[in-house]
């Protein structure tokens, strides 16, 4: 049965992947090394540089009751939810610049990436279907932002000597943000619910988008994914 | 144009997900892949996979045999010209034996296909100048994992969803009809079922085990028992009421000619790397559509988009295709080695490549990012 408990029950599950991994603990007690860290914040940089190309597309196929939502999500991407706002790919640049990073490659990445989403073909019949594997990949993302960005944002202030104005895009994702992440689940019901799916095809369709999990592979990469699952995390 | 140079990738590509069949558990692929590059710059990729249960070979021989026989027998030497036959290229491929193996199959396949996407490549002209396509698009079957009845609903389901209409279902593990029920009620009663049991079956058994499934409207069962005695396969087939595909016991031609002479099957399934390449395979195709045999282009578990791509262009040129197998991309691998992806879509749709040689670029700092072993490959 897809709801709110199942839902929260497999962000869980994932973040709570994250955040036992060794990866993600080197970075919180400081046994990372400068490069484990540069690599971790341009790995961040690197997933979430074309957030607002994402959510437009999430925006285009929302239902009525939650385009208003989906419509201010992607507004704050763009920096213009409210006057101060700036937008969120700027964060990432700001932060790049702050970590000492070359911005041009991790662009550049982030460009490869989006390109191949774009030219895959697709696997469902449907938008609807397509669209549904894309929300919950970012309501995932949001959820658990919203329970582990001020850890991040503290181990990179105490650890990889990060001003903390520098880790404005951790801040703005971080446990403030969790009525943001809880509106992400009531979008993604919504969807569910507007859009018809039998609880059959809309479960399949939400294991299939977090078979893997996305956050260590996004944040540390294939292969620290794959020790994770031989050590039997998963 | 010659070959000077090149390097030999024994990967180790992670799963997204973990697959079973009888015979093996795997999590990640052990594809070896060759680069070679030409005296004017110009690079192939090729790939072979290893099955010790299948040719005999390993990681070890693989990599073994591509160094020490078949490397030196292509370097150095006027690659042929890329044109509408592709006879120049498989001759000018050696065929190395010995060694205790069945075939060194998986090792030729590497080779053979490296030096066919630098030949054509540097022509700027697609592998479909010899394998030129009979068909727009090349549909994919699915293959349902060995597990639990539950895991295989939702696989199942998985496949319905992606619009897959025939599907091939591990057998010889577990409870069978209770899985093969579960299909079934998923996939409705238009979807085309096949088994594969991967030689698990006893001969003496065989027969009961098909039986038990045959209710489930199955079109054809796949190596119900090991490669052995080719009579066992012949009494096999003659008494059983589904067509049988062999899989494991079509290693080599002449395997090739034995099981057509013995008519001990109605399908060949005929895999690039375990037929030691698109020459090989093609002429096995022949023949079988010749003797009246069906033929489906299949796959090794974790072929990367190399050789997903030389399966594409074989599977796009026969002029009869039962089924295809392959281009499971990063529905399998957790990352894939080309730029653009050649997983098949929507209803298992893959469509032609047209780029120069096998139509893909591939990405070497992913080879590298996955290699266990990395051999440089130097003229001498």
């Amino acid at each position: 049965m897809i709801n709110r408990d199942y839902l929260e029950s497999q962000f869980a599950r994932n973040t709570d992947e994250l955040v036992s991994c060794p990866e993600f603990r080197a970075l919180e007690d400081g046994s990372a090394s400068p490069d484990q860290y540069d690599a971790f914040i341009a790995n961040v940089i690197r997933a979430h540089l074309r957030s607002p190309q994402i959510v437009a597309f999430l925006f285009a196929l929302a239902p009525p009751e939650t385009a208003e939502s989906l419509e201010e999500n992607m507004l704050e991407e763009l920096g213009r939810g409210d006057e101060a706002g700036t937008p969120h790919p700027s964060l990432l640049k700001d932060l790049a610049a702050a970590a000492g990073l070359l911005l041009g490659p991790i662009e550049q990445m982030a460009v490869i990436d989006l390109r191949r989403l774009a030219t895959e073909p697709l696997l469902y019949g449907t938008l609807k279907e397509n669209g549904l594997a894309a929300l919950t990949q970012v309501c995932a993302f949001e959820w658990m932002l919203s329970r582990t960005s001020s850890r991040v944002a503290m181990a990179l202030t105490r650890h990889r000597g990060l001003a903390l104005e520098n880790l404005e895009w951790f801040t703005l994702h971080s446990e403030v943000d969790i009525q943001h992440a809880e509106e992400g689940l009531n979008n993604l019901l919504s969807y569910i619910r507007y859009y018809e799916f039998s609880d059959d095809d809309a479960q399949s369709i939400v294991e299939m988008a977090l078979r893997e999990n996305l956050f260590i592979k996004r944040y540390f990469g294939e292969l620290s994914l794959a020790s994770v699952r031989a050590r039997g995390v998963r | 144009m010659k070959l000077v140079g090149g390097t030999v990738y024994a990967l180790k590509i992670p799963f997204a997900e973990a697959f079973r069949h009888s015979s093996q558990d795997r999590a990640w692929s052990d594809a070896v892949v060759l680069r070679v590059v030409s005296d004017s710059g110009v690079e192939g990729f090729g790939e072979g996979l290893p099955r010790s249960y299948v040719t005999g070979e390993s990681v070890e021989i693989m990599v073994r045999r591509i160094v020490e026989d078949l490397w030196p027998g292509v370097v150095g030497r006027e690659l042929p010209a890329a044109g509408p036959h592709f006879d120049s290229i498989d001759e000018f491929i050696p065929n190395p034996a010995g060694g205790g193996v069945i075939a060194h199959n998986a090792s030729r396949a590497a080779v053979e296909l490296a030096v066919a996407d630098c030949v054509y490549g540097g022509a700027g002209r697609s592998l479909g100048l010899a394998f030129p396509p009979v068909r727009p698009t090349v549909r994919y079957s699915g293959v349902i994992t060995a597990g639990s009845v539950e895991q295989t609903r939702k696989i199942a389901t998985q496949m319905r969803l992606i619009g897959l209409s025939a599907v091939k279902v591990k057998v010889g593990l577990g409870d069978d009809v209770g899985r093969l029920e579960a299909v079934r009620e998923v996939l409705g009663p238009q979807a085309s079922l096949r088994l594969d049991a991967n030689g698990a079956w006893p001969p003496g058994d065989a027969l009961a085990r098909v039986a038990a499934l045959e209710r489930f409207g199955i079109d054809c069962v796949e190596q119900p028992i090991p490669r052995g005695a080719v009579v066992e396969l012949q009494r096999f087939r003659a008494a059983c009421s589904i067509p049988v595909m062999v899989d494991e016991s079509l290693i080599t031609m002449a395997d090739a000619e034995v099981l057509i002479e013995a008519r001990a099957a109605d399908f060949f399934n005929v895999r690039i790397s375990k037929c030691g390449g698109m020459a090989p395979s093609l002429r096995i195709a022949t023949r079988a559509l010749e003797a009246g045999i069906g033929v489906q282009v299949g796959c090794q578990v974790g072929e990367t988009a190399i050789l997903s791509s030389a399966g594409r262009h074989l599977a796009a040129a026969l002029p009869s295709l039962a089924y295809a197998e392959g281009s499971f991309g990063t529905l399998l691998l957790a990352e894939d080695v080309s730029i653009d992806p050649v997983r098949f879509g929507h209803g298992g749709a893959g469509s032609l490549l047209k780029g120069p040689g096998l139509g893909i670029r591939v990405r070497t700092p992913v080879l590298e990012k996955y290699a266990v072993r990395q051999v440089e490959l130097r003229c001498c």
